[in-house]
């Protein structure tokens, strides 16, 4: 892995009785980072960190060679960093141009005519620069997505922290979000967080995989997918041995776990590998 | 009438909704026109660039009152004329050469449109300042007071300059 | 109409120029009214700089946002437009906030003006005490991640949390000043008492400022208001005097609560940005 970018340091974080992060560790460099794991795994804590919203109890974070504990310093990385929460909140009457130039403000472009191109710049990035004039309020959920999307490219930023970006958008929307974020990856590094494997298997360069608020895996998407390897089999029914099993639709069996050996064995995807980690917590979240 | 889907009637439509492409695509499309026959009528090219880009704001801010008569290119004249003697009337107006021609028809626009032939030459016998009022109350459809003002003179001068002017194109037609 | 007839491209290009004949071009003009071909030909003859340039300034007009009253009020003030987008977005400062102080102000007076002796005394005490605390009523509402929706993609953004916050608080401290002065010309009795209510207005709102670099704004807000409201009435109670907070010892009180404040406030000047927490 090429120079680290974003620092993580056995950070450690409580709400209350509530351990959110346990000892986390790990470095993140220029490209396009995933963040993938059932609610609750931390997730959305570390990207807060990460944005420089949120303090760690314990540990240290570098970002883009900052320290976002000294104000200076902090000041600093977010002059070079876009942020998209994980619930975006909207002024209620403000447009959706209105609402992106307020930001813009708040990232102290102050002057008028310039800040405005940037501004049609980012929407139109995203696609909505048709209805830039509209109110949120009357917005799809996947359109104010984006709005919240746009508002993180603004000025062009070094760092890009996103949570869970392709919540709410369409297959044409993904791809299209695909191939915005995949744009200048040698100079920029994009952390996102999402539930989706094919997002990761489409984007990222590197993944790691949470779960109670500990890293379970670093690595490339590929070597995720190994984790599985002659782990998975199908079958009539449900097998023995089998962490995890599911009907697919032609009416067999996918088994991830301990196969025996004379399993017919199928290549493992990239959920595969997330599957085998995660267990079946994965699919306790879904269905909550 | 039949609505294309990229008719004037459709993009007016979809503007009213907020949709900003479709502005473009309508401003593309009627703006050149607008802007050449707006310079005719007055010398100042800042100002007639002004009224231009005024036109398309209240285009996009009163797209929900056209009232899909069909006749798109007229509403939008109508807005661009009528801004352009707002703010002549605020300024002191700079007047065209009193060159002005036209083609016209009398009371009756199966004749507008008529390049050549009779009409034509019928009215290129009138004197400029007669066709001048022709135009302007009939091709551009304007008030006798809105006439006055693009053309800097005193409304009476505009009514009877057009019943000459009328009188005249029934002698030379007859 | 059906027409056959198309305008020919040396024409239109010479229409377009200006070199047209008048005949021809009035005849033109009626023709293009009716055909989008040759609209079309305008079109491509026309310089795109010219046309661009325009359409650039549709644009700029139309995004330019929709100012309300409050918002075309603080640019003629010559607030930088900017402060005054960042203010517009400030719940205290919008229109509806400034009619319901009025109203609550204005229902204080009304009630002024029709009692007398002893039960004006009342109604002038609560005015005074309710001028002191609108402020800082703005200020809570101003701020706060319950109050502001927006709270977590302003945290992450560079313009400073403390200094955002005093911009927001000095318009608000500005308006709510300017509504009750003017209220106040509608008191029955126009000597200094009524002009009480100022300096508490300024402590009160320096003091929630300053406890605001400990806890949020919301909990200092109330608090200062709490301690302001005990401290009025056991004043009133104690002395017999019902105005006792806003005499000159009073008067001075605030004016140490005020400078007490703003050394806080200097001190630390990192104004609840250690607070970066939920």
């Amino acid at each position: 892995m090429s120079a680290p970018t974003v620092e993580i340091h056995d950070v450690r974080k409580r709400f209350g009785r509530t351990t959110a992060l346990q000892g986390v560790t790990f470095d993140v460099a220029a490209g396009i980072t995933g963040l993938l794991g059932p609610n609750g795994a931390g997730k959305t804590t570390l990207l807060r960190m990460m944005a420089t919203v949120l303090a760690p109890d314990d540990g240290r974070l570098r970002l883009l060679s900052w320290d976002p504990q000294a104000a200076d310093e902090r000041l600093a990385i977010r002059r070079r960093l876009g942020y998209m929460p994980q619930e975006p909140g909207f002024h209620r009457s403000f447009t959706a141009f209105e609402f992106v130039d307020y930001v813009a403000i708040l990232k102290e472009m102050t002057e008028r005519r310039a800040r405005h191109d940037e501004v049609r710049r980012v929407l139109g990035l995203v696609g909505l620069e048709g209805v830039s004039g509209r109110k949120i309020k009357a917005l799809s959920g996947g359109m104010r997505r984006r709005v919240a999307l746009a508002q993180s490219l603004l000025g062009d930023p070094d760092l890009l922290v996103l949570d869970e970006p392709t919540a709410g958008l369409d297959p044409e929307q993904r791809l299209r979000f695909r191939e915005l974020v995949s744009d200048r990856t040698a100079d920029r590094t994009v952390i996102l967080s999402t539930h989706q494997t094919e997002d990761v298997a489409a984007l990222c360069q590197r993944v790691i995989v949470m779960l109670d608020g500990q890293v379970l895996f670093e690595g490339t998407p590929r070597e995720l997918t190994q984790v599985a390897d002659r782990r998975v089999w199908l079958a009539d029914d449900r097998a023995a041995g089998a962490r995890l099993s599911w009907r697919t639709a032609d009416g067999a069996h996918r088994n991830i776990g301990e196969a025996p050996s004379d399993a017919d064995l199928v290549a493992p995807t990239l959920e595969d590998g997330y599957l085998l980690l995660v267990g079946d917590r994965a699919f306790a979240e879904e269905a909550a | 009438m039949t609505v294309r889907a990229d008719g004037d009637d459709a993009l007016l439509l979809a503007v009213a909704q907020g949709d900003r492409q479709a502005l473009e695509a309508l401003y593309r499309r009627h703006a050149p026109w607008l802007l050449a026959r707006l310079r005719r009528r007055c010398a100042d090219p800042g100002l007639v660039e002004e009224v231009v880009q005024d036109t398309f704001v209240a285009v996009w801010q009163g797209a929900g009152r056209y009232r899909g008569t069909g006749d798109v290119p007229a509403w939008i004249w109508g807005i661009g004329i009528r801004r352009l003697i707002d703010r002549l009337r605020k300024t002191s107006p700079v007047p065209r050469s009193a060159d002005d021609a036209l083609v016209v028809s009398a009371e009756d626009e199966v004749l507008l449109g008529v390049e050549h032939g009779d009409l034509g030459a019928a009215l290129g016998h009138l004197s400029p300042e007669l066709r001048a009022v022709v135009q302007a109350t009939v091709l551009d459809g304007l008030t006798t007071r809105e006439a006055a003002t693009l053309l800097g003179i005193p409304q009476g001068t505009v009514k009877t300059r057009a019943a000459r002017a009328r009188r005249e194109l029934r002698e030379v037609l007859a | 109409m059906t027409t056959t007839w198309h305008a020919d491209p040396i024409a239109l290009a010479a229409y377009v120029e200006g070199s047209l004949d008048d005949v021809r071009a009035s005849s033109l003009e009626a023709h293009l009214l009716t055909c989008d071909r040759c609209r079309d030909g305008v079109a491509t003859s026309t310089p795109a700089d010219a046309i661009d340039r325009m359409w650039g300034g549709v644009v700029d007009t139309i995004d330019t946002p929709h100012r309300s009253a409050v918002e075309r009020l603080l640019l003629a003030l010559r607030v930088p437009e900017h402060l005054a987008r960042l203010l517009m977005a400030t719940p205290s400062l919008r229109l509806s906030w400034l009619v319901a102080e009025a109203l609550a102000l204005g229902f204080a007076v009304i009630a002024a003006n029709g009692t007398s002796g002893q039960d004006e005394e009342l109604v002038l005490f609560l005015f005074l005490v309710v001028a002191a605390l609108l402020p800082v009523a703005g200020v809570a509402v101003a701020f706060g991640p319950g109050i502001d929706p927006t709270y977590e993609v302003a945290a992450a953004a560079p313009m400073p949390a403390d200094r955002l916050l005093l911009i927001r608080a000095a318009a608000v401290l500005a308006s709510s000043v300017s509504i009750t002065a003017l209220a106040a010309l509608a008191l029955p009795d126009l000597d200094a008492i009524a002009a009480a209510w100022l300096l508490p207005a300024l402590g009160l709102t320096a003091a929630t400022l300053a406890l605001g670099t400990w806890v949020r704004p919301l909990v200092a807000a109330a608090s200062v208001a709490l301690t302001w409201v005990l401290f009025a009435a056991a004043a009133a109670v104690s002395t017999q005097d019902r105005l006792a907070a806003f005499r000159p010892a009073g008067q001075v009180a605030c004016l140490a609560v005020i400078a007490a404040s703003a050394a806080v406030l200097a001190h630390r000047h990192t104004l609840s940005e250690g607070r970066i927490v939920r």
